[in-house]
């Protein structure tokens, strides 16, 4: 429990606990939730985390929380802060451990009804083809220097080597390569993690799930997206592996070498920080762009053994069974961007942890096929439940820095899942309601149960109604593959 | 006559709404280190391999105080679960002061962990002096 906290009711959706509320807070806290929501996240530290995360120094606006809140290390998940750049701080722990976890969703020409009886033999090739569990590397062999060209170019080395299209990296947040990575920035022992662990699913809540679109709800943005009713999609749920992994850990541990020396008292070690301006910031942003971009390669080959499994299982059974990117996106990630503040444009540095950029229409960062419409933002709901497709807006731009929730958000810890729910059990209710389920961990099913997550469409009617981002499409899942 | 006092547990789970967190005790800061990862297999699932001559490790660490040296530890340890599946049973400590650590380990290979440990994390993480020793909470991200 937080305890007692000062809350002001701005409108519908969006609480501010103010300044006042603690002397440290250098900017008040701001949330969006519904009365529900809200007498969740009083349950669990959440709100005490989004205030420690408003004391840090060259904190703009509000440390922002999206409906999706709960309880992490550090930052909150769900957490999004924006520093001034350069003068303000970065912090490894406001990005997390999971450098560059996103989501990317690709389109098909095939309907629900189409894949229906071919569904059980294509989950089965998804979990055979796609390596998922603790520790599991892939089958991609990296040259001697591979790696370090997979850190500086991301997608682009995926490009090259056969993994993808042109249409793919135009359809990735950021082309699928950051700028100023540096691979001489990523420890000897990161780069050992990551060596195997391209194009691998991992563990946890990493997943890959076959979708049908259930509801429309802006056909023309739909239309531009490559969606329709009843159609058939595929998202993919992992990040930069134990790579980024260790590249957090390296860099929080080195930060707090430093804290005596920028002065910082903070609340919580996990916060530490450094001036972006500083060697330690520069350094932790060029070799979080290195995992960043590793992330994107990996869901990028990822995409290629998707493809090649929809060729094992449906070539002669199916026609057009060619899967196009619809869009991938980061959810874990601190960016440079220029946003209006007060009338005036400012760099900052936006820290978005569990949290997903949604640029509005207009951005020139959005790509040009959707820039009309605004940047396509993904929300996969818990298994069983439904997930979503949005678009980022211009409210957004100006109360949130351009950001909005990354999923439906815990509920229930893990252990409490597993008391209450049995692997077996929530397998045979998922392929009760017609969903193929393949685990590699029963123990990780229960605790991924649907019931451990709040309500998606509960989190999406909140940032819909806050403006936040808008509703495009619903979908529904008929096979899952876990790690 | 028994006594109804219980000693307390050297490790025990707490509830934690998206990550593990773990409750360590020890007589001293040995103790604590060799409870930590005691607790840490079991979050992982791993069966801890039978005694015998099995695979020998030497560790040296080095951190900035003691709560520095439990994470660099307990993310040695997870470094070698997760990229080698190497569990170890028995720690021998020639070295340990809370900015110093060396030691050789101990253990096999096992099959298969249950859960992945992607980091042991700072957040809250104090090593308290209590009247029955030391104790410290861990969240280790998964």
């Amino acid at each position: 429990m937080t305890g007692p906290v000062e809350l002001e009711h701005l409108d519908t959706y969006t609480y501010q606990i103010p300044r006042s509320h603690r002397a440290d807070m250098r900017v008040p806290a701001r949330f969006y939730a519904d009365p529900e929501l809200l007498e969740g996240l009083l349950q669990d530290r959440s709100l005490a985390q989004l205030i420690n995360t408003a004391t840090l120094p060259g904190a703009v606006g509000y440390a922002l929380a999206m409906p999706d809140i709960h309880q992490g290390y550090g930052f909150p998940i769900g957490g999004v802060l924006a520093t001034a750049a350069p003068e303000g701080i970065i912090s490894p722990g406001g990005v997390g451990y999971d450098i560059n976890c996103g989501v990317r969703l690709l389109g098909s020409h095939l309907s629900r009804d189409e894949i229906q009886p071919h569904l059980d033999r294509l989950a089965s090739a998804l979990q055979a083809r796609c390596p998922s569990g603790v520790g599991q590397g892939g089958d991609i062999r990296l040259k001697k220097g591979e790696l370090e060209e997979v850190l500086a170019q991301g997608s682009r080395w995926a490009l090259r080597r056969g993994y993808a299209t042109a249409a793919d990296l135009d359809h990735t947040e950021e082309g699928g390569r950051l700028s100023g990575a540096d691979p001489a920035r990523v420890s000897e022992r990161a780069l050992e993690r990551g060596r195997g662990q391209i194009g691998t699913l991992g563990a946890g809540n990493h997943f890959i799930e076959v979708d049908a679109v259930d509801a429309i709800f802006e056909p023309d943005t739909a239309q531009r997206l490559g969606l329709r009713e009843n159609g058939l999609v595929v998202q993919i749920h992992c990040g930069s592996r134990g790579l980024g992994h260790q590249v957090c850990s390296d860099y929080v541990k080195r930060f707090q070498k430093s804290l005596a020396r920028f002065g910082y008292h903070l609340p919580d070690r996990e916060l530490v920080c450094a001036p972006l301006d500083s060697a330690e910031g520069l350094d932790y942003l060029a070799a979080m762009n290195a995992a960043a971009n590793f992330a994107f390669a990996n869901r990028q080959v990822l995409t290629h053994l998707i493809r090649q499994c929809f060729e094992t299982a449906l070539a002669g059974r199916l026609r057009r069974f060619e899967l196009f990117q619809i869009y991938d996106i980061a959810h874990n990630m601190a960016k440079l961007e220029t946003h209006t503040v007060e009338g005036r444009e400012r760099l900052l540095c936006v820290h978005r942890k569990g949290a997903t950029r949604a640029f509005g229409p207009g951005r020139p960062e959005v790509p040009e096929a959707y820039r009309a419409v605004g940047q396509p933002v993904l929300v996969p709901g818990s298994m069983g439940t439904a997930s979503w497709v949005l678009t980022g807006t211009a409210t957004a731009m100006q109360e949130t820095f351009g950001s909005t929730c990354h999923g439906a958000g815990r509920q229930m810890s893990r252990s409490l899942a597993k008391k209450r729910h049995r692997g077996p059990g929530v397998r045979e209710a998922l392929e009760r309601m017609g969903i193929a389920v393949r685990a590699g961990s029963m123990a990780g099913l229960a605790e991924e149960a649907p019931q451990a997550y709040k309500d998606v469409d509960r989190v999406v009617e909140v940032v819909h109604g806050a403006g936040l981002a808008r509703k495009v499409a619903r979908l529904v899942p008929l096979a899952v593959v876990k790690g | 006559m028994t006594s109804d006092i219980q000693p307390l547990p050297p490790y025990q789970e707490l509830d934690h709404t998206a990550d593990l967190a773990l409750l360590v005790r020890g007589a001293d800061l040995e103790a604590l280190l060799r409870h930590a990862a005691l607790g840490m297999y079991h979050l992982m699932g791993a069966d801890i391999p039978p005694a015998g001559p099995g695979i020998r490790q030497r560790v040296v660490l080095s951190a900035m105080d003691a709560e520095d040296l439990l994470v660099d530890w307990l993310g040695e340890l997870a470094f070698w679960a997760e990229s080698r599946q190497l569990i170890f049973r028995a720690f021998t400590f020639h070295d340990l002061s809370p900015g110093h650590l060396t030691a050789t380990l101990q253990g096999g290979r096992v099959g298969h962990l249950e859960k992945h440990i992607k980091a042991v994390t700072f957040h809250n993480l104090r090593i308290v002096d209590t009247p029955q020793g030391l104790e410290t909470t861990i969240v280790f991200d998964v």
